[in-house]
C-alpha cells in the first residue's frame, strides 16, 4: 500500500488487469526489489517494447538458463558496454522504417554508472528516443556484492571490507540521476518500490515523452543479500530511504526540477542504516559523514527545484 | 543479369571509395566515429546523407565500441548496416565485434588498416586485422581503391546471404590506400540495386520486432552454445565458395572481378610463388613481371580472403611449386614469423614439404619496395634450387 491512502490504490489495477509476462517462479532472490521493478515496468508500459539489458542480476531471468527465457517479452541482450548504444541502433532502425517502438534499457548501477557510462552519456547527449531504467542496488550484487561507483560512503562491500585498516567505501556515491539530468535529458526521475504510484506516473511520463528524446529513471532497489537486510523488509528500506531524504523522489522535465514527494519532517539517515548490516560497523562519526552527504545532496536538489518554480 | 552501364569515373581516395560503396548499398543505419586514417569515410557518408543521396540513419557515436553495438542491434532488428574504423578503434570494439559475429549479424565494416599497440604508430600495417583473426568475422583484404568500392558492395551480398549471415570486414591498407586518390569507376545506383536485388528474394532472417516474444542473445550453455558455434563455423566454410560466386557474378555485370578468395598471377607454370596481400601486391606484380623477363619462373598469389582461410584454393595454387615466399605486413607474436606465413605453413600436408620463407616488411608505413621484393624472389629462387635459406627475415632489420 502506498502510504497515506485509505481506499485501495489504483496501482493494484496494474497487477490485476494486465497480462502476466513472466513465468511464475523466476531466478531472483525472495523479496528482491529488482524483481518487483522488472515485473512492474511492463505492467505500466505495456508489452509492445523492446527491453535491452546486459549481464547482471536481471540477466538470469531475461536471458534464461539454457531452456529459454523466463518471460514473453521482446528482449535484446548485449554486453555491459553496449546497452544504450544497442538501444540506439534499435530505435534508429525502427524510426527509419516508420515503426513506433518503445525502447527500454534495463540495467543495474554497475552498467549505468561504471562500465556502461560512456555510451549512456553519449545516448543522452544525442537525445536518442530511449528510456533508460537503472535499478540501483549500490554495487555489483550479482557477482558477489562488490563496490560500484554508486556504493555509498562507508558501506561494506566485498571489495571495501571492514577490518583494522578497512573502513568500508572511502568515497561517496556517484550522483547518477543528477548527472543524467545535467545532460539536459528530456525527462529524468528517481523512483522506488515503496512509492509505486509515483513510479508508475514517472514511467508513463517517460513513455509519453519518448518521441521528444532521452528519458532516465533511477530506481532505488535494495539488495537483501548484499546489504544484509531481512527478506521481509525490502520495501521498508525503500520507504526509509525516502523518509530520510537519503533518496529523495524528484523529476526533471525538460530541465524543470520538481520534488514529487516532499517529506514533511525527514528522519535521520540512521533510520535507514539501522535496517541493514552493510553500515553496522559505522560509528557516530561515520554516520554523521553519511548524513552530511545526504543533507548536501538534498539541499542541492531542493535548490534546483526552487529555482525551477 | 544485365550488364551494367559505364559508371562515372572520378579521382577519389580509398576512404571515399569505401563510402561510395556503402552509399550505393543504401544502409538503413550507419555509425561514424573518427580515427586516422579512416575519418574521411565517416565524413563522406555524412556528406552523402546531407546531400540527400541516402536516407541512412547516421549515428555519431561517442566511441567505436558504441559504433559496433549500434549497427549490430540495428542489424538484429532487420536493418542493413555499415560502419568503418581502424586500428585502436577496432581494438576498442573487440567485445562488440565478437558479439556481432556470435549474433550472426550481417554487419559490413570497412577498415583502413593501421598498426596497433606499442609506441604510438599512426601509420599503416595489418596488425589490427591479425588481432581480429579469431572473432568469427569474414575478413577480406583488398589491393586498390577500385577494389575497395567493389568489395564493399560484394560484402553486403556475402554478409546478408541467407546461407551465410555473418559480418564482413573489408580491409585496405591505411595511408597507402586510405589517402591515395586514383581513378575509380563508380557504378550507377540502379546497377548496384540490381546486383543486391537477389538478397530480397531469399527467406527473411529472424528479426527483433517490438511486442513479439523473441529474445536475442540469450543464455545458452552446453548443447545450445555448441550448436551455435558449429553452425557459425559451417557458415564460415560456406563463405569461401560463396565469395567466388559473388565475385564472378560481379565480374559478369560490372566487368571487374578479383578472383574471389585469392587472385593468382602467372602461377600456372611458376616454379616459385610469392604470396602477398593488400596494396603491396601491385608492387609485387611489377617485380614478378621483371623477374619473368629475366627467366625466373615466379608467380604471385594475392590473398584476398583471410577469414575463412582459403585453404582449398591456396593448396591448389601452391601444390607442386618448388618454394614459397610470404610477405607479411604484421607479426605473429610468439611464433616470430608472419601470421599469413604461419597459416600457409599449416597447408604443408596439402602442398608438400618445400622451402617456405617468411618475410616481415612494411610495418608502420615502411615501404615494401621493389628492391625488397626482388630480394625475396632471389632468395626463394635460391631456396628452390636447394641452397640454404633463412626461414624468417625481417627485411628492414637486415638492411
Amino acid at each position: 500500500m502506498v502510504e497515506g491512502t485509505k481506499k485501495r490504490n489504483k496501482i493494484f489495477d496494474y497487477f490485476r488487469e494486465k497480462e502476466e509476462l513472466y513465468a511464475g517462479g523466476v531466478a531472483w532472490c525472495p523479496g528482491c526489489t529488482l524483481e518487483l521493478t522488472a515485473r512492474f515496468v511492463p505492467k505500466v508500459l505495456g508489452k509492445d517494447m523492446v527491453l535491452v539489458g546486459c549481464p547482471g542480476c536481471s540477466a538470469p531471468v531475461f536471458y534464461g538458463q539454457n531452456v529459454g527465457t523466463w518471460h514473453r517479452m521482446t528482449y535484446y541482450s548485449c554486453l555491459m558496454t553496449g546497452v544504450p548504444s544497442s538501444a540506439t541502433g534499435l530505435a534508429r532502425y525502427y524510426k527509419k522504417i516508420g515503426k513506433d517502438a518503445t525502447i527500454v534499457c534495463f540495467t543495474g548501477d554497475g552498467c549505468a554508472a561504471d562500465i556502461g557510462f560512456q555510451p549512456l552519456s553519449g545516448a543522452a547527449e544525442r537525445n536518442e528516443n530511449i528510456i533508460y531504467i537503472c535499478y540501483d542496488n549500490e554495487g555489483y550484487m550479482n557477482t558477489g556484492y562488490q563496490r560500484s561507483s554508486t556504493t555509498p560512503l562507508g558501506a561494506w562491500t566485498s571489495t571495501t571490507p571492514v577490518g583494522i585498516a578497512g573502513k568500508g567505501k572511502p568515497t561517496p556515491s556517484k550522483n547518477m540521476p543528477l548527472i543524467m539530468a545535467m545532460h539536459g535529458a528530456v525527462y529524468v526521475a528517481t523512483a522506488t518500490l515503496s512509492h509505486l504510484e509515483d513510479f508508475a506516473k514517472k514511467l508513463l511520463k517517460a513513455k509519453e515523452k519518448k518521441d521528444e528524446g532521452f528519458a532516465y529513471i533511477h530506481v532505488f532497489a535494495p539488495c537483501l543479500m548484499g546489504w544484509r537486510i531481512e527478506p521481509d523488509s525490502s520495501i521498508e528500506v525503500c520507504r526509509a530511504a525516502v523518509r530520510t531524504n537519503y533518496f529523495p523522489l524528484w523529476e526533471a522535465e525538460n530541465g524543470k526540477f520538481r520534488l514529487t514527494h516532499e517529506v514533511a519532517s525527514p528522519k535521520p539517515v540512521t533510520e535507514l542504516t539501522k535496517l541493514m548490516r552493510k553500515f553496522s560497523h559505522l560509528k557516530e562519526d561515520g554516520l554523521a559523514e553519511l548524513q552530511k552527504v545526504a543533507d548536501e545532496r538534498y539541499a542541492l536538489i531542493k535548490s534546483l527545484c526552487d529555482a525551477s518554480k | 543479369m544485365a550488364k551494367a552501364q559505364k559508371g562515372q569515373v572520378r579521382v577519389i581516395t580509398g576512404n571515399a571509395a569505401a563510402a561510395y560503396g556503402a552509399m550505393l548499398c543504401r544502409p538503413d543505419v550507419a555509425t561514424s566515429y573518427p580515427i586516422t586514417p579512416m575519418s574521411e569515410v565517416a565524413e563522406q557518408l555524412s556528406a552523402f546523407r546531407a546531400d540527400g543521396l541516402v536516407d541512412t540513419e547516421m549515428v555519431e557515436v561517442e566511441g567505436e565500441n558504441s559504433a559496433m553495438n549500434v549497427v549490430t542491434a540495428a542489424s538484429m532488428a532487420g536493418g542493413r548496416v555499415f560502419t568503418a574504423t581502424s586500428s585502436w578503434g577496432l581494438v576498442f570494439m573487440y567485445d562488440a565485434v565478437q558479439q556481432a559475429s556470435g549474433f550472426r549479424a550481417p554487419v559490413v565494416m570497412a577498415i583502413a588498416n593501421r598498426e596497433t599497440p606499442g609506441i604510438l604508430a599512426v601509420s599503416g600495417g595489418q596488425q589490427d586485422i591479425i588481432s581480429m583473426r579469431d572473432t568469427g568475422w569474414i575478413q577480406i583484404i583488398v589491393e586498390d581503391c577500385q577494389e575497395i568500392l567493389d568489395s564493399v558492395i560484394m560484402a553486403f551480398r556475402l554478409a546478408e546471404d541467407f546461407d551465410i549471415q555473418l559480418p564482413v570486414m573489408v580491409n585496405y591498407d591505411g595511408f597507402y590506400l586510405s589517402y591515395l586518390a586514383t581513378a575509380v569507376e563508380i557504378p550507377e545506383r540502379e546497377d548496384a540495386d540490381q546486383f543486391l536485388a537477389p538478397l530480397k528474394q531469399q527467406p527473411e532472417r529472424p528479426r527483433l520486432v517490438p511486442g513479439e516474444p523473441l529474445s536475442c542473445g540469450t543464455h545458452g550453455i552446453e548443447i545450445g552454445f555448441m550448436e551455435l558455434r558449429y553452425k557459425h563455423c559451417a557458415a564460415l566454410e560456406r563463405a569461401t565458395a560463396k565469395l567466388d560466386e559473388i565475385d564472378k557474378e560481379f565480374g559478369e555485370i560490372f566487368g571487374r572481378s578479383y578472383g574471389g578468395q585469392i587472385e593468382e598471377y602467372r602461377t600456372e607454370d611458376a616454379e616459385i610463388v610469392l604470396v602477398t596481400s593488400g596494396s603491396a601486391t601491385g608492387t609485387a606484380r611489377t617485380v614478378v613481371d621483371a623477374k619473368r623477363a629475366e627467366g625466373i619462373k615466379v608467380g604471385l598469389v594475392k590473398l584476398r580472403l583471410f577469414r575463412p582461410f582459403p585453404r582449398k584454393r591456396l593448396a591448389e595454387a601452391l601444390k607442386g611449386k618448388k618454394a614459397i615466399g610470404v610477405i607479411d605486413r604484421s607479426v605473429g607474436f610468439g611464433w616470430n614469423c608472419g601470421p599469413m606465413y604461419m597459416e600457409i605453413r599449416a597447408l604443408t600436408p596439402e602442398i608438400g614439404i618445400i622451402p617456405m620463407l617468411s618475410y616481415i616488411d612494411g610495418l608502420a608505413n615502411l615501404d615494401i619496395t621493389i628492391p625488397h621484393i626482388e630480394r625475396v624472389i632471389d632468395e626463394v629462387s635460391a631456396a628452390a634450387q636447394g641452397k640454404p635459406y633463412q626461414e624468417v627475415t625481417w627485411i628492414p632489420m637486415e638492411e
